[in-house]
């Protein structure tokens, strides 16, 4: 932890339990029905302009505790970060006042053009220094902590010299910034690497995990016979993802956990369905945890 | 071994340019020649620009169809990509880019039509404002009158067309195929106020004289010169409405420095 994190608003309110992704389809929705849930995350670059998206915001958010989630800040840019864009996603954590911030470990922009997707960095110790660089940088201008979260990869560059999960956690240890621990990215990132995925998750420093995400990804098969996976947020989380899930909460205990699903959105009731499912293991391990301290005491009686 | 930075312009040479050789010779195969790796990351960049375009032209991809529309945001994205990730912000030279574009030409209003989509997606994500509290501009002195310059909201916008595209907009919209056979392309042209109101955004017709005096106040000038120019007008009536539906959000007096200093250092002493 940086000493500079000292004043930093750090609690957060998103509780350790099962949110979903709000998308504008369901808004009114939501409105209308106050689902069960315990939290929402959306993408702060939806919210950045004006109009319909942020009144609709500022009513959910009456009910419910919310989290912003980045797309754009591009925090593995060599060329430094876009302080507009920095400044824009200010002024939404201003107005809707978020348990929980999050980018991601990638890169978006150069030579000022935005490439429109989460770009794998090399992992090297030059790439390192750039994203500690951007992480301290953010978090002194927003006076706040915030989560990074690991990419789905679909190549390795030659001259990588550091694992991601090591690049992951030095980054959260040299900055104090907190880790948005993606289980399907893991996976997707794992098979498509030929990486142990719960290797990578036991090099995750656990005090660091501040968040867990879910969601379903596509497998493509190509024409010579490899197969890709491909993270498209477009279906029901898989049960190998489950499984890595339940060896995560293991590992970190409970974490507040979200459901992402952004293509081919389907019925807020799948969505809810879906974050249920996360919700029992959560319950689970917060029971094993009672029954673990429980133990404990009575070994020490 | 490339510098990041290297790295980071080689791959914005392979998605935006299709320049695979140099970020290629950066990364393993293991199985996947390193020119398909980087088309996944392609795609998505195409995919997610394609769709922001979308979002902002749904009745030029009606008119034109989603091939074509598909084809011309492709060559488009390729050739001015975003500058930054704020994707409500990006398309705004669409229309422009139609207008040269060749296999558009047969639809001479195809450029207008994305013009005016253009000013529809800018109200709808223009930043909140509060409108103009008019006590402030009571209180002025009359002598300050002719001196004001308004502030237009960030949502208003005015544009005009030699053809009914407002007409043709709604049509497609709405695909109401009648509505859209009616359409007399010799109409002569439209004067077009663009504005988000609490119920949506609004595309309102309005007479010449009207709208180029509106275009007056919205560019700033000063309302001394605005009202000389405004020929037969009942230029009052027309200001008092622009007023009274929220289109200005501040004003400032031409040459105000000395006269905004004078009060406040007065409250200072």
């Amino acid at each position: 932890m940086t000493p500079q994190s000292a004043g930093w608003k750090t609690r957060s309110s998103i509780p350790a339990e099962a949110g979903i992704g709000l998308r504008f389809q369901h808004h009114q929705a939501v409105l209308d029905t106050r689902p069960e849930v315990a939290w929402l995350e959306v993408h702060t670059e939806n919210y950045m302009g004006g109009g319909t998206p942020l009144r609709y915001l500022d009513a959910i958010r009456r009910d419910y505790p919310i989290s912003l989630h980045g797309i754009g800040l591009s925090l593995g840019s060599a060329e430094g970060i876009d302080l507009s864009h920095l400044e824009r996603i200010r002024r939404v954590i201003e107005r809707f006042e978020p348990g929980l911030v999050s980018e991601h470990l990638s890169w978006s922009i150069v030579a000022n053009t935005y490439l429109g997707d989460l770009l794998p960095l090399p992992m090297t110790d030059e790439a390192m220094d750039v994203v500690c660089r951007h992480v301290d940088q953010t978090q002194a201008f927003l006076q706040r902590r915030i989560l990074i979260e690991n990419p789905s990869t679909y190549l390795r560059f030659a001259h990588s010299t550091i694992p991601e999960w090591e690049f992951l956690a030095a980054v959260a240890q040299r900055t104090g910034c907190s880790i948005l621990c993606d289980v399907n990215n893991i996976f997707v990132s794992a098979c498509n690497h030929g990486w142990d995925a719960s290797a990578y998750l036991a090099a995750l420093p656990a005090p660091a995990i501040g968040e867990i995400h879910l969601a379903g990804h596509a497998v493509r098969q190509l024409d010579n016979g490899k197969v890709l996976r491909i993270d498209d947020h477009a279906s029901r989380v898989p049960a190998p993802v489950w499984a890595l899930y339940v060896e995560a909460l293991a590992r970190f205990g409970p974490v507040s956990t979200l459901i992402e699903w952004d293509t081919d959105i389907p019925p807020l009731e799948v969505l809810l369905a879906e974050a249920t499912q996360a919700a029992i293991h959560l319950e689970r391990i917060e029971k094993r945890q009672v029954h673990a301290v429980g133990e404990a005491h009575a070994v020490a009686a | 071994m490339p510098s990041l930075r290297e790295l980071q312009h080689a791959v914005r040479l392979s998605l935006v340019e299709r320049e695979d050789s140099v970020a290629a010779s950066y990364i393993i195969d293991d199985g996947l020649a390193p020119e398909r790796r980087l088309s996944v990351y392609r795609n998505t960049f195409a995919s997610n620009l394609a769709n922001a375009l979308r979002l902002s032209y749904p009745a030029v991809r009606r008119l034109v169809g989603d091939e074509f529309f598909e084809g011309a945001a492709t060559i488009f994205m390729h050739e001015r990509p975003p500058v930054s990730a704020y994707l409500d912000e990006y398309g705004a030279e669409f229309a422009e880019f139609l207008v040269h574009f060749p296999s558009a030409a047969s639809l001479v209003y195809l450029a207008d039509v994305a013009r005016l989509e253009w000013a529809v997606n800018r109200a709808l994500h223009a930043p909140d404002a509060e409108p103009l509290d008019v006590t402030r501009l009571a209180a002025l002195e009359q002598s300050d009158h002719d001196r004001v310059s308004f502030v237009p909201h960030p949502s208003v916008s005015l544009l005009s067309a030699d053809c009914p595209i407002d007409a043709i907009w709604r049509a497609v919209l709405a695909q109401d195929e009648m509505a859209l056979a009616a359409i007399d392309l010799a109409a002569g042209p439209v004067w077009l106020l663009v504005q988000r109101l609490a119920t949506g955004v609004e595309v309102a017709r309005v007479d010449e004289g009207p709208w180029r005096f509106a275009a007056e106040l919205f560019a700033g000038r000063p309302l001394g010169t605005t009202l000389s120019s405004a020929g037969n007008l009942d230029a009052p009536s027309l200001l008092a409405e622009h007023i009274a539906a929220g289109r200005f959000i501040a004003f400032s007096l031409d040459d105000a420095a000395a006269h905004v200093a004078a009060p406040a250092q007065e409250n200072r002493s």
